[in-house]
């Protein structure tokens, strides 16, 4: 069984509003350009450079461009030491920054899979060839999972506690998950949270070897479906008490309202056929939400396109849903893992804010044993009021994240919100 | 706060079972320190390593495969339910959390791992290993072990992150509907853990770790884990837990750990369980025991049992809440004796004592600290 977050009454229970977002990823950094790639159901995988795939049998991955992070790095030795992963969260956290400066984060919670692994492989493959080791203790010393979020902290200021969640692929929706019960319950007024991940040799090739990954195009939920393709990239939201935004005029975003995690314990990298551990996490979020299924306007599903999570995930959701439009915008860039959810939240919150649902692309037609309504391959202009965003990883972890639209506050009606 | 310890698992160095391992502190017992090589390097560590005998009795179809680091939170953990006297069905099973802190992870299945694709290419990668090198792969055994379906968390961060996770779990347990929260710490050693920290220049090449020493000389690495479970009644109580902050620079975290001090201070304090391993650390430690509290006694453990990073922090707690219930503090070994502390040179009964507080300095820059006391 799923355990929802704090089980305080309505009225005591604080509402959380994002009031800003940063985001890198394979479609562009900051708002806007997600929303141009979103809106245009841009494809944005291609093929790997930055380190041999020749005996892979999946080539390409969703992919941040180092010359676009590198530019708006600092220019100094400190900066040219840190893993691109600091770099992206450096970028999403500045854009946060930008939209809110005087957002002072008491807590940042951040998911993420695989901290600075290239540093690490970095460091093994130069063990063989030891004249290489100079620069092993920059690898080193930023290749710990936590170090990207404190970079972002210091390059910003910020000496707020970190709580770095490593739930495999569901650390991001977790992160925003844990964030969002940290500011509902009372405990806390203002938290960073969201996810990271950049692309690494080792993992890509620990997906090919599961045969996860696929050759071809991604086709989430698709009958002809052969897995997923990686991707990389950091989101970071700020999530506040929504009364205590509004009453300093901050405008909100979004609210997010509820939240589901569920563990099921059939396989460390399968999930359970039936989907009962997704459903379970979705079924969470709503009842944490007190809201029932059909008040969900769009789903942003895991949708890896692998032929076991595509089933089970897509089960989960005809089960509980009635015909709600499903996407996995995997299918434009690649599943970033550790930062799928935060990414994916932010899909959300651009699809809140735009109204219009992100496309499923490379989708041919639909799997014959799911009942689903994808949005197939071109964004739709939709009315869009509650979105329900899910994540799952290996050993078994599901989440789900559900978010809304908030109308203009009546108090303060003259103040612009999303 | 309305958290407490219920139960305790420990699996470390110098065995497991946590009055076991408590008796041979009180003795100024130290762990043997095991010789840690690699195929293809010269150069080989000291580290003290967990006994086989210590995960005597331990087995389970998830742990066939699993590497140690799983292993030693499976013992912990299980260790700890008994200790606490839950038995799990599926009803209670659904009313506990599971929180993991872990440093550097699986570390042993990740080189091998890897070392395959480096040695003969991405053809060679291991589908059976690469699960097993994620770092909640340990909760996701633990978690299949006892048949938990509800909340699942890995933390990762420094040796601070023990605390962290008391703190998640602290804030988990705001739901009514969790009755427990298990929170386990681990970590495994491998030669490439000893070769990064000595490039890191914070690894020494042989025991002892001589903690507050001017000189700095590094610690000696170790493995295995702490399990605690949290409820809302036990034997100790967690009255607070404190997020401590992330430091820049090295220069920053006396500072930051002045506040914790200070923050956990406000009681009276019997004695603190410190983090000294024989870096850093111990400066920036030693200066804020020194200022904030200066008639507490201190101890660490770390000269006794080594850095164990991940599990650390658990270890740490371990501590304070055996020292609170048995009213004994063990000897602190290879002490610089002209340190301006109230060490615990020698076995301390400490009658009267009710409150302590648990301090965690991490090596990456993060810390945390929390105050216990006896109910």
């Amino acid at each position: 069984m799923a355990q929802t977050g704090t089980q305080k009454s309505t009225e005591n229970a604080a509402r959380v509003a994002v009031t800003a977002a940063g985001v890198v990823s394979p479609l562009g950094f900051g708002l806007a350009e997600t929303f141009d790639s979103l809106w245009s159901a841009r494809d944005c995988v291609t093929q790997v450079m930055r380190f041999s795939v020749t005996q892979c049998r999946c080539k390409t991955a969703g992919q941040v461009s180092d010359a676009r992070l590198l530019a708006s790095a600092a220019e100094t030795p400190r900066s040219a030491r840190l893993h691109r992963a600091s770099h992206m969260m450096i970028e999403a956290l500045r854009q946060v920054l930008t939209q809110r400066p005087e957002f002072e984060p008491e807590l940042t919670v951040i998911g993420t899979t695989s901290g600075g692994m290239s540093y690490g492989e970095r460091y093994y493959r130069s063990l063989k060839r030891p004249q290489n080791l100079r620069h092993a203790p920059t690898w080193i010393a930023n290749y710990p999972a936590q170090k990207p979020v404190i970079d972002a902290h210091t390059a910003f200021g910020i000496s707020a506690p970190c709580q770095v969640i490593a739930n495999a692929c569901a650390s991001g929706t977790n992160a925003i998950g844990h964030a969002f019960e940290c500011v509902r319950s009372g405990r806390y007024q203002r938290v960073l949270t969201g996810g990271y991940d950049a692309l690494a040799e080792m993992v890509f090739v620990g997906f090919d070897s599961l045969q996860a990954s696929t050759p071809e195009q991604c086709r989430p939920f698709d009958r002809h479906r052969s897995g997923m393709v990686l991707g990389e990239g950091a989101a970071v939201l700020a999530l506040e008490n929504l009364e205590v935004a509004r009453q300093r005029g901050a405008s909100v975003l979004a609210e997010i309202i509820g939240y589901g995690i569920s563990t099921d314990n059939f396989h460390i990298t399968q999930p359970e056929p039936s989907g009962i551990g997704a459903r379970q996490a979705m079924e969470g979020a709503l009842q944490n939400a007190h809201i029932s299924a059909s008040d969900v306007d769009y789903i942003n599903a895991h949708g890896t396109g692998t032929v076991f999570n595509d089933a089970a995930e897509g089960k989960a959701i005809s089960a509980l849903f009635n015909g709600v439009p499903v996407s996995s915008t995997k299918s434009m860039m690649g599943h970033s893992l550790g930062a799928a959810g935060a990414i994916e939240a932010i899909v959300c919150l651009v699809a809140l804010q735009h109204q219009f649902l992100p496309a499923n692309i490379n989708f041919a037609s639909l799997d014959e044993d799911l009942d689903l309504n994808i949005v197939e391959n071109e964004t739709q202009p939709a009315v869009v009021s509650t979105t329900l965003s899910n994540s799952f990883g290996f050993g078994g972890t599901n989440a789900a994240v559900l978010m809304r639209k908030v109308p203009p506050s009546p108090r303060l009606s003259g103040q612009t919100e999303a | 706060m309305s958290l407490a310890i219920a139960g305790m698992g420990w699996v470390t160095p110098l065995g497991s079972g946590v009055d076991a391992v408590w008796e041979q502190l009180l003795a100024g017992k130290q762990a043997s320190a095991t010789t840690v090589s690699e195929e293809f390097a010269d150069r080989v560590y000291s580290a003290f390593r967990v006994p086989e005998s210590a995960l005597k009795g331990i087995s389970h179809p998830r742990l066939r495969r699993a590497s140690a680091i799983s292993r030693f939170a499976a013992a912990a953990g299980l260790h700890a339910l008994e200790s606490a006297g839950l038995k799990l069905d599926s009803q209670t099973a659904e009313r506990i959390a599971l929180i993991f802190a872990i440093s550097n992870g699986g570390v042993i299945y990740t080189k091998r791992f890897y070392r395959d694709i480096v040695n003969t290419g991405a053809q060679a990668a291991s589908p059976l290993l690469f699960p097993e090198t994620v770092f909640n792969a340990p909760a996701s055994h633990l978690a299949a072990i006892l048949g938990l379906t509800g909340a699942t968390y890995t933390l990762v961060g420094d040796g601070a992150v023990g605390l962290a996770a008391i703190k998640m779990a602290d804030e988990l347990m705001q739901n009514e509907a969790l009755d427990y929260c298990l929170v386990v710490g681990t970590e495994e050693i491998d030669w490439l853990l000893c070769d990064a920290y000595r490039r890191w220049r914070l690894l020494r090449p042989a025991p002892p770790i001589e903690p507050y020493s001017e000189q700095n000389h590094g610690i000696i690495l170790s493995e295995g884990a702490g399990a605690i479970v949290l409820a809302r009644n036990g034997f100790v109580g967690i009255e607070c837990a404190h997020s401590g902050g992330c430091f820049a620079k090295r220069a920053q975290a006396e500072e930051i750990l002045k506040g914790i001090l200070r923050d956990l201070g406000q009681a009276q304090i019997d004695f603190v369980i410190s983090s000294a391993n024989g870096t850093f650390i111990d400066r920036a430690e030693s200066h804020a025991l020194q200022e904030v509290v200066p008639n507490a006694l201190v101890y660490t453990g770390k000269p006794a049992l080594g850095e164990s990073v991940g599990a650390g922090g658990l270890w740490q707690i371990i501590l304070a809440a055996q020292a609170l219930s048995t009213k004994e503090i063990p000897p602190v070994l290879h002490a610089d004796h002209g340190v301006r502390l109230r060490l615990s040179l020698s076995r301390t009964p400490v009658p009267s004592a009710r409150r302590a507080i648990v301090l965690s300095c991490g090596l990456n820059q993060q810390t945390a600290g929390l105050r216990l006391a006896i109910q």
